[in-house]
C-alpha cells in the first residue's frame, strides 16, 4: 500500500466565501444570544414546563454526532481496518469541532453564561451533568493527543494506544450524555435505561452522516478524487447504524408499552401528541430512516453520490426529529403527581388533559445554527492550515487490490 | 508559580496606585457617598476597602449553607448604613453611580455580581443601628433584644449560676 | 453571654449583637410568656451556630381544611418573598414563565368523585433529585432539611427543573428589580420555596404561607420540627395518616399531606 499524502486545502475564493458565510451565521447567532441574555429567557419559547428547548436539541445533536464522527478513526486505529486510516485525521478533527460547537450552544443558553468559570470550578460529583463536563473536556484533550500521534511522524507508534483511549472515552461520553435523560426518574418519557445504549447508536449514525457530508463536499469543492471503494464502505456502515438506531427506538417503545403505567406517554408520543407523532412517524421513521435505508441499499441508487448525500441529510433530519420528540416530548407530557386523581384546576396546570405547548422562537434556532457554523468554521480553518486531508482518495490509492 | 503570581499581583497593585494616585489627588476619584447612619464600620476603612469581598464571600456560604446568621458581614447590614432606604426620597439604583458600592466599582471597573440578585437598598429605614452611639445604647437597654437572643442569654446565665 | 455583653460596644461582639430595628419582630419576642420562653430556650439557635441535623423542618398540609378557591398561602408567599404580580416584576414572562414558588391545585378522585384542594410547593425531600443532578452544587440541602438554591453558584442550566418530580422550581426569565432584602432573586437563576428559611432562622418557627392560612381562618398548614417529639407536627404525623406526594419515589419529603 502506498503512503498516503496529506495536504492542506487551498484557500481560494470559494474557501473565503464559505468562511464568510459561516462567520455571518455565527454573528447572527451571537446577536440572538445577546437578545436572550440581555432580555432574559422570556423572549424564547422555553418556560418552567419546557425548560430545555431548541438550543438543547442542537447542542445534544452536535455532542452526540461528535463522538460518532470519531468512529471512522476508531475503525482504522482500534479495529485495524487500513482502508479507513486516511480518513482518521478528518474524523478526529470533526469530533473536536462538533463537540465544541455543541458545548458553545449549551453554554450560551445558560441563564448565567458569565458564570462558566463556576461550572469549571465547582463540581457536584453526584451529578451526571458534572461528570459530563469532565468527559467533554477530557474528550477534547484526548482526541487532540490522538490527532497529534497521527500527524506527527515520531508519535505514530502511539496512534493505536491513543485511538483505543479515545474510543473507550467516547463510549463513556455518549453513555453519559444519554444518562442525562435516563436518570430523570420522575419523567415518564425519559426514565429508561435503554437511553444510554440508544444514544451510542444515535451517535454512530448521526456522526457518520455528518462525516460523509463533510467528506463528499470537501472533496468535491477542492476537486480531489474520492473513489467508490471508500464511499461504499461508509454508506454500508451508515445503513447499519441507521438500522441499529431503529432497533433501539422500537425496543424502547415496545418495552414501555409492556408496562400499563407507560401507556399514556407512549400513546402521547406515537398517536395523540400532535407534533410529536408527526415528527416520530414522518420525520424520524419515514424521512430519517426508511427512505435513507432504501436510498443506501436500492441497486438503482446505492452507488449514486447524490443519493448518498440525500441519505446523509435525511439521517440528520431524522436525528433532529427524534431528539425533538425525546427532549421536548418528554417534557410536554405532564407529570402524574397524584395517581388516582385528576387535576381539575391549577395555576400552573399539572392538568392531565392539557399537554404543555412549546413553540420555538427564532432566537433559539439561530443560536443552534451558530453552533453548527462554529463546528464547520473550525473544521474549515483547520483543514486549510494543517495537513488533514489525503491528496487523493481514489480507489487505487485507497485500496490497490480493489476491483473498482 | 505562586511567588510569580504574587509578584505579578504586587506589580499590578503598584501600577493601579500609580495611575490612580494622581486621579485621587486631583479630586477625580470616585465620589463615594457618605454613610447614611452609624459611627463606625465593622473593620477599619482601609481593611474594608481591601478585603470586604472576602468577608462577604465567606459570610454568604455561612448564611446560606450553614444557617449562621450573625450580622457582622451581612450584606444587608452593610447597605443598612451605607445606602438610604427605598422609602426615602433619593434612592440610588444599582445602575446609579451614587450607590455606595457602585460608585467605587464603576470607577475601578470591577464587576460586582451581588446585585444581580440582592436588593440594592434597605426596604425601610431602621430606627437604630447595630453599631450604636452611647446615647443609642441607653435607648437599646430600654428596648429589649429579640426573644431568641434574650432566651439564649437567659439560658447561658442560668447555666453559669448553677 | 453575660450582662457585660449587653453593654459592650466593642467590635468583637458585633456578631452576637442583635439589630434593634425591625421593631415588629421584637414585640413578638417580648410578649412571650415564661412557660413559652422555656420551650424557646430548647429550640432557639444562637445566630453564630450552624444548623444541625438534630432538626428536620417539615410541613403538614391538611387538605380537609384547605379551602377550594382560597389562595391566601400563595399571596402570603408572594408578599413575603417578593414574587407574583404584586411585586411588579416578571411583567413580560407568560404564565408558564413567571415564578411559582407555591401553587394551588384542585383534585378530583377519579373513582369516588371527591374533590380536594391543596397547595403544591417544594417538598423539601430528604433525598432531593434536584440536589443530585445539579452540576455545581448550587442546589443544596441544609442540615436541617431545607432544600435551597445557592444563587451565588447557580449557572441557570435548569437540570434541577428537569429532575424535580413536583415541578416546584421556576427559572427567572427576565431582570428583577427591588427584590426583598431577605429573598434575593435574579434573572438567569432557578428558585423555589425556601420554607421561609429567614423566618425559621430568626426563630419564628413558621412560614408566610402558614401564617396567611391561619389569618384566613383555615389552619391547614402546620410547620415544625419533625424530629422533636414534642412539636405539634411530630405529634400529628405520629397519630394521623399522612401522605407523601409520589411516595413511590422514596424521596422522604418534608412536606406531608393529610386527606388525600
Amino acid at each position: 500500500m502506498k503512503k498516503t499524502l496529506f495536504t492542506q486545502i487551498e484557500g481560494g475564493k470559494g474557501f473565503y466565501a464559505l468562511l464568510a458565510t459561516l462567520a455571518a451565521v455565527i454573528l447572527i447567532g451571537m446577536f440572538a444570544v445577546y437578545q436572550m441574555e440581555h432580555n432574559g429567557h422570556w423572549i424564547t419559547g422555553m418556560n418552567n414546563q419546557i425548560v430545555w428547548g431548541m438550543p438543547h436539541i442542537f447542542a445534544i445533536f452536535l455532542i452526540v454526532a461528535a463522538s460518532g464522527a470519531l468512529n471512522v478513526a476508531s475503525i482504522g486505529s482500534v479495529f485495524s481496518k487500513k482502508i479507513y486510516k486516511p480518513l482518521a485525521p478528518l474524523s478526529a478533527l470533526l469530533a473536536i469541532a462538533l463537540l465544541i460547537g455543541g458545548l458553545a450552544i449549551l453554554v450560551l443558553d445558560l441563564g448565567r453564561p458569565d458564570r462558566l468559570i463556576i461550572a469549571m470550578t465547582y463540581y457536584n460529583f453526584k451529578s451526571i451533568f458534572a461528570w459530563n463536563i469532565i468527559l467533554y473536556n477530557g474528550f477534547i484533550a484526548l482526541v487532540a493527543v490522538y490527532l497529534w500521534t497521527m500527524m506527527e511522524k515520531r508519535m505514530n507508534r502511539y496512534t493505536t494506544i491513543a485511538g483505543y483511549a479515545a474510543f473507550i472515552w467516547r463510549l463513556i461520553l455518549t453513555t453519559g450524555t444519554g444518562s442525562i435523560f435516563g436518570f430523570l426518574v420522575a419523567r415518564e418519557g425519559y426514565d429508561a435505561a435503554i437511553m444510554a445504549p440508544m444514544f451510542i447508536l444515535m451517535s454512530f449514525s448521526f456522526g457518520l452522516a455528518f462525516f460523509m457530508l463533510v467528506l463528499m463536499k470537501t472533496y468535491k469543492w477542492t476537486g480531489r478524487p474520492l473513489g467508490d471503494v471508500i464511499l461504499r464502505r461508509l454508506k454500508n456502515l451508515l445503513a447499519i447504524f441507521v438500522a441499529g438506531v431503529l432497533y433501539f427506538v422500537v425496543t424502547m417503545y415496545i418495552t414501555n408499552l409492556y408496562a400499563t403505567e407507560h401507556h399514556g406517554v407512549v400513546s402521547f408520543i406515537l398517536r395523540d401528541g400532535g407534533i410529536y407523532p408527526i415528527l416520530m412517524w414522518g420525520g424520524y421513521l419515514l424521512l430519517g430512516t426508511l427512505i435513507p435505508l432504501a436510498l443506501l441499499f436500492h441497486p438503482a441508487t446505492a452507488m449514486c453520490r447524490k443519493a448518498m448525500t440525500a441519505a446523509s441529510w435525511l439521517v440528520i433530519l431524522g436525528g433532529f426529529s427524534l431528539l425533538y420528540v425525546i427532549i421536548i416530548g418528554g417534557q410536554a407530557y405532564p407529570l402524574n403527581l397524584f395517581p388516582g386523581y385528576e387535576v381539575i384546576s391549577s395555576f400552573e396546570g399539572d392538568v392531565g388533559s392539557g399537554f404543555y405547548a412549546y413553540t420555538p422562537t427564532l432566537n433559539e434556532i439561530l443560536l443552534g445554527f451558530a453552533g453548527i457554523a462554529i463546528a464547520l468554521a473550525m473544521t474549515a480553518v483547520a483543514v486549510n492550515a494543517l495537513r488533514f486531508l489525503p491528496e487523493s482518495l481514489a480507489d487505487e490509492e485507497v485500496d490497490p487490490h480493489a476491483k473498482g | 508559580m505562586k511567588p510569580l503570581f504574587k509578584l505579578l499581583k504586587a506589580l499590578m497593585a503598584g501600577l493601579v496606585l500609580m495611575i490612580s494616585a494622581p486621579a485621587f489627588a486631583g479630586g477625580l476619584g470616585p465620589d463615594i457617598p457618605a454613610p447614611v447612619k452609624g459611627d463606625e464600620c465593622v473593620a477599619d476603612t482601609q481593611e474594608m476597602r481591601v478585603n470586604h469581598m472576602k468577608y462577604l464571600k465567606g459570610h454568604r456560604d455561612d448564611v446560606l449553607r450553614r444557617g449562621i446568621r450573625n450580622k457582622t458581614y451581612h450584606l444587608s447590614e452593610c447597605l443598612e448604613c451605607h445606602v438610604p432606604a427605598r422609602e426615602e426620597a433619593s434612592q440610588p439604583t444599582r445602575a446609579d453611580n451614587e450607590h455606595f458600592c457602585m460608585s467605587c466599582h464603576a470607577f475601578t471597573g470591577v464587576k460586582v455580581d451581588c446585585f444581580s440578585c440582592h436588593a440594592t437598598m434597605p426596604e425601610k429605614s431602621a430606627a437604630f443601628h447595630p453599631i450604636v452611639t452611647p446615647a443609642m445604647q441607653t435607648l437599646r437597654e430600654v428596648h429589649q433584644p429579640p426573644s431568641a437572643q434574650l432566651l439564649n442569654e437567659l439560658a447561658a446565665r442560668g447555666a453559669r449560676d448553677e | 453571654m453575660s450582662d457585660a455583653s449587653l453593654n459592650n460596644t466593642s467590635k468583637t461582639d458585633l456578631g452576637r449583637r442583635e439589630f434593634i430595628g425591625n421593631g415588629a419582630k421584637l414585640a413578638a419576642g417580648v410578649s412571650l410568656a415564661p412557660g413559652v420562653m422555656l420551650y424557646g430556650v430548647a429550640h432557639a439557635r444562637p445566630a453564630d451556630q450552624a444548623v444541625t441535623d438534630d432538626v428536620r423542618w417539615g410541613m403538614l398540609i391538611d387538605t380537609n381544611k384547605c379551602a377550594k378557591g382560597c389562595d391566601a398561602c400563595v399571596t402570603g408567599c408572594q408578599q413575603e418573598n417578593g414574587w407574583g404580580p404584586q411585586s411588579g416584576n416578571e411583567t413580560k414572562s407568560n404564565e408558564y414563565q413567571a415564578a411559582q414558588w407555591i401553587r394551588k391545585v384542585d383534585l378530583r378522585n377519579t373513582s369516588t368523585g371527591s374533590v380536594h384542594s391543596l397547595p403544591m410547593l417544594c417538598q423539601h425531600c430528604e433525598h432531593p433529585p434536584c440536589v443530585d443532578v445539579c452540576p455545581t452544587g448550587a442546589s443544596m440541602k441544609r442540615a436541617d432539611g431545607i432544600v435551597l438554591v445557592d444563587k451565588h453558584i447557580c449557572i441557570g442550566c435548569r437540570y434541577c427543573m428537569m429532575a424535580c418530580p413536583y415541578k416546584a422550581r421556576s427559572f427567572i426569565h427576565e431582570p428583577i428589580v427591588n427584590p426583598r432584602t431577605h429573598a434575593p432573586r435574579g434573572m438567569g437563576t432557578v428558585e423555589s420555596c425556601t420554607l421561609c428559611v429567614h423566618k425559621l432562622d430568626a426563630g419564628e418557627g413558621t412560614t408566610a404561607c402558614a401564617e396567611a392560612c391561619n389569618s384566613a381562618g383555615h389552619q391547614a398548614i402546620l410547620v415544625g420540627d419533625l424530629k422533636d417529639p414534642n412539636s405539634e407536627i411530630a405529634k400529628k404525623v405520629a397519630s394521623v395518616a399522612t401522605t407523601q406526594v409520589r411516595a413511590d419515589l422514596g424521596l422522604n419529603t418534608g412536606v406531608r399531606y393529610r386527606g388525600i
